[in-house]
């Protein structure tokens, strides 16, 4: 065992202390398309993400290197890329801090729906997930119902006890932006911004596994004006 | 002679001609564990001993209802009998099984119910067999044992006499048929490969050999089903006449198995090196390539043996061990332990530290004895390929400064593993602005957890990693000079600074901040104490301690195999302190005692024996 994997195993080993942070805003313009800016920022764990890949496996499992994971992220993007209505899809990632950042544009929501479900299809190789048909964003020009998708939710349920703390201590805001001003919305937790155009609710990973409808919002938003 | 005294010579005589379990050891047994205090296993139930990887070639007999509910007591087994327990590899072969006695067979066969008798080839035998597994019982003691040729053996074979009767490639399909995609047994086949593990997996996947077309005729798979259990046949009965006709058994075979043997503690070790080493498979190439030289180096390893006991105190289990070494090996490993104890370590091992170790060896004297005794092997050998690696040894022995080299790297250290520390590392936050709740990055300072160790190699020539050190801190500035310390800034993992020291004899690396800023000289009288420093000084060339009250437990069973596992599920939820002393190393042995002191008494001494048991097992497998 080389000294690097060595320190890395006690690492992982021995601790626990480490946390993620998810942003998932949404900018929605009156006409019905928009911009999704989705945000993972891990950098609170480098120690351990960099124990992790400096091992060759894990839990009997192999660890992508640093070269996989970038391969992975440019397939997602040419993937993403290539849907219609999506367009000016913008991938950054900093394997320094582990801070990875999408950005799309997309017509319509349900563009930007469909895109995803289909993109996730084709990264994972599973045709069928009854998650993904599921319409977790609405919008009719008046109001956005927005909620998170149930895939994320499922996959979070099966994470171990050492994921569970990670995520108890980590970050999930979600924000949904619009052109014009917010009127009223129904999740109590939600709060507007001093703007009125925007609106954030912020939990914690493991909060919304245990409650999916803890992010659920219907955002109303004022007339236009003529 | 008074009547009481010939009862006494009779029943001594009887004894002594009364067959034994240990007599059904085959010599081909490598590795060998004896229960001698069997009678500490009787509360053992039967579904928990089957439990254990020694006893996995009868699990699939035991684990059919017939142990349920029942302990060690209930089976039959004869408990003042010994329990051995053993494995060995051949070149071509291997070979497990135990050997136990017998006080009464309807209750034994009440468990092995699934053994039926056959036709004994040995008079006076009995002869039982259950799948791969075979039961021989002599007088009041049965050998359970599975011999299984290797794959490599039985493929070789198998294809010798594939292609002999004048048949294609088995893995060779003529004509590739494509199947349409909604094909059901395509799906199928998939969806046997994608439950595989994925070095299970055969490479092209569908290209399995095709059944012949005459279906009298064996197709491939068959024919290797046959091979190997042919293979199987004979080499059982190759065993069983060397053991039953010829009574060559492995006490009669190893002389030291038998003085062993003798020993009263609770449990004894045996495990041949020279044989473990000699099959060792991986030796194959050598072997073939290089015929006279496998067979002088395989006598430099005549003679190696480890010998152990188990014994279980009040408060404490201690495990004995004697590893004895042939003459040649033997004078390589005294002269590298001849070395005198560096006491300068002691002063950077803390008094609270989770676990140390101390190592203390003379490299030089190890390479200079090497030299001499592995040197005439290699200059014997007439190989080309042999023969320029001997030159440039020998050039290499002639024109690098040894005494630079050895005085760089003496051998001798030391490690401690320190706890658990906070470390400072950075991390980015998104800080929000409220009126529009747009968001940006900004890096603050954050703490970690990280593992505090500390690795120090001796040296009396600590200008040679100067010279490095400076060099490297030209190159980058991540590399800097601190006075009485280095550092070097993000090496651990690209987030901790490692430092190190280079004082008093001693190279140090550790990632303990407190130790490279406040103790380079060492932590004074927060170091080990007299009493303790005193048993690493005293020890041979080697000695450890480990809390495993604070180490094991934290162990999270995900990140080890399965072997890895069975070890440390027989230290978990136990505490304790794990101590590991060695005597000087002499060209005959080197004595090494493993104590492990725990606060209490035993739930269950048995337990506590087959888990040890059980984990020395995995280890010498």
């Amino acid at each position: 065992m080389k000294i690097t994997s060595f320190i890395a195993f006690l690492v992982i080993v021995l601790s626990f202390t480490s946390c993620i942070e998810i942003i998932d805003d949404i900018s929605i313009k009156n006409d019905g398309s928009g911009t999704l800016k989705y945000t993972v920022n891990l950098s609170s764990s480098k120690i351990k993400i960099n124990s992790i890949l400096a091992l060759d496996s894990l839990d009997g499992r192999k660890v992508p290197t640093i070269a996989e994971i970038q391969e992975n992220i440019l397939s997602f993007k040419k993937a993403l890329e290539a849907k219609s209505g999506i367009s000016n899809v913008l991938l950054d990632y900093n394997f320094t801090d582990y801070i990875f950042k999408l950005q799309c544009d997309f017509t319509n929501v349900t563009v930007l729906q469909t895109a995803l479900k289909e993109v996730i299809q084709e990264v994972s190789k599973e045709k069928n997930i009854p998650e993904l048909e599921e319409i977790w964003l609405n919008w009719d020009g008046t109001k956005m119902v927005r909620s998170i998708p149930e895939i994320t939710v499922k996959k979070t349920k099966d994470f171990k006890q050492e994921d569970i703390e990670l995520m108890k201590q980590g970050n999930y805001t979600s924000i949904s932006r619009f052109e014009r001003t917010v009127d009223k919305f129904d999740n109590a937790s939600a709060t507007l911004s001093k703007n009125k155009m925007a609106v954030m609710i912020r939990t914690n990973p493991y909060a919304l596994t245990q409650n999916s409808n803890i992010i659920e919002n219907t955002i109303y938003l004022t007339p236009i004006k003529n | 002679m008074k009547i009481k005294n010939i009862i006494a010579i009779l029943f001594i005589s009887g004894l002594a001609n009364a067959q034994k379990s240990e007599d059904l050891i085959p010599k081909d047994a490598v590795t060998v564990f004896s229960i001698n205090n069997f009678n500490l296993l009787q509360k053992i139930s039967l579904d928990e001993l089957v439990q254990y990887e020694f006893m996995e070639e009868i699990q699939q007999e035991l684990f059919d209802g017939s142990t349920s509910g029942k302990t060690l007591k209930d089976s039959g087994i004869d408990f003042d009998q010994k329990l051995n327990v053993f494995y060995g590899r051949g070149e071509d072969h291997e070979v497990s099984g135990f050997t136990f006695g017998i006080k009464n067979k309807e209750n034994l066969f009440m468990v092995f119910d699934d053994f039926e008798r056959i036709e004994s080839p040995y008079p006076g035998i009995e002869y039982y067999s259950s799948y791969f597994n075979n039961l021989i019982i002599k007088g009041n003691s049965a050998l359970l044992i599975r011999v299984e040729p290797t794959m490599e053996k039985v493929d070789e074979m198998t294809d010798s006499i594939w292609y002999s009767r004048g048949n294609e490639n088995p893995w060779y399909i003529d004509d590739y048929i494509e199947v349409p995609e909604e094909n059901e047994e395509e799906v199928f086949e998939e969806e046997i490969f994608e439950e595989m593990e994925p070095e299970l997996k055969p490479e092209s996947n569908y290209e399995f050999p095709e059944a012949g077309e005459d279906p009298t005729q064996k197709n491939y798979y068959e024919l290797r089903d046959s091979v190997q259990s042919i293979m199987q046949t004979q080499l059982l009965k190759e065993l069983c006449d060397e053991l039953l006709i010829e009574k060559t058994n492995l006490l009669t075979y190893d002389i030291r198995f038998a003085e062993q043997l003798t020993h009263t503690s609770e449990g004894i070790f045996y495990l041949d090196n020279s044989r473990s080493v000699q099959k060792s498979q991986g030796l194959w190439y050598f072997q073939t390539m290089f015929p006279s030289l496998y067979n002088d180096m395989k006598e430099l390893y005549t003679g190696n043996v480890l010998l152990g006991d188990l014994l279980l105190h009040d408060n404490s289990v201690e495990f004995k061990m004697e590893a004895r070494y042939g003459d040649k090996i033997g004078s390589i490993y005294e002269q590298m332990n001849d070395s005198k104890f560096d006491k300068n370590v002691l002063k950077y091992i803390h008094q609270d530290n989770t676990a140390y170790f101390t190592y203390n060896i003379n490299l030089r004297q190890a390479y200079e004895e090497a030299y001499k005794v592995v040197m005439p092997i290699l200059t014997d050998e007439r190989n080309a390929q042999i023969s320029a690696n001997v030159l440039t040894i020998e050039l290499l022995n002639e024109f690098v400064n040894k005494d630079a080299l050895f005085g760089t790297y003496k051998g001798s250290m030391f490690g401690t593993f320190n706890g658990i520390k906070k470390i400072k590392t950075t991390k980015i936050e998104f800080t929000y602005d409220e009126i529009t709740y747009e968001y940006i990055e900004k890096e603050v300072e954050a703490e970690e957890d990280m593992p505090i160790f500390t690795i120090g190699f001796t040296t009396e020539r600590g200008d040679i990693p100067e010279k490095v050190l400076n060099h490297l801190s030209r190159l980058t500035s991540r590399f800097q000079n601190m006075g009485s310390y280095w550092i070097y800034e993000d090496a651990i993992l690209d987030a901790a600074p490692l430092y190190m020291i280079n004082k008093n004899g001693l190279f140090i690396f550790t990632n303990d901040e407190n130790l490279a800023v406040n103790h380079t000289n060492g932590f004074g009288s927060s170091a080990l104490s007299k009493k303790e420093a005193k048993k690493s000084k005293k020890s041979g060339f080697m000695y450890a301690q480990v809390d495993w009250a604070q180490a094991i437990d934290r162990f999270p069973k995900d990140f080890f195999s399965a072997e890895q596992n069975e070890i440390i599920d027989a230290m978990r939820g136990k505490t304790g302190i794990m101590e590991l002393t060695t005597t000087k190393t002499t060209k005959e042995k080197t004595n090494f005692n493993l104590v492990y002191n725990f606060g209490g008494t035993y739930d269950n001494s048995g337990k506590y024996l087959l888990d040890m048991l059980n984990s020395l097992y995995v280890i010498s497998k």
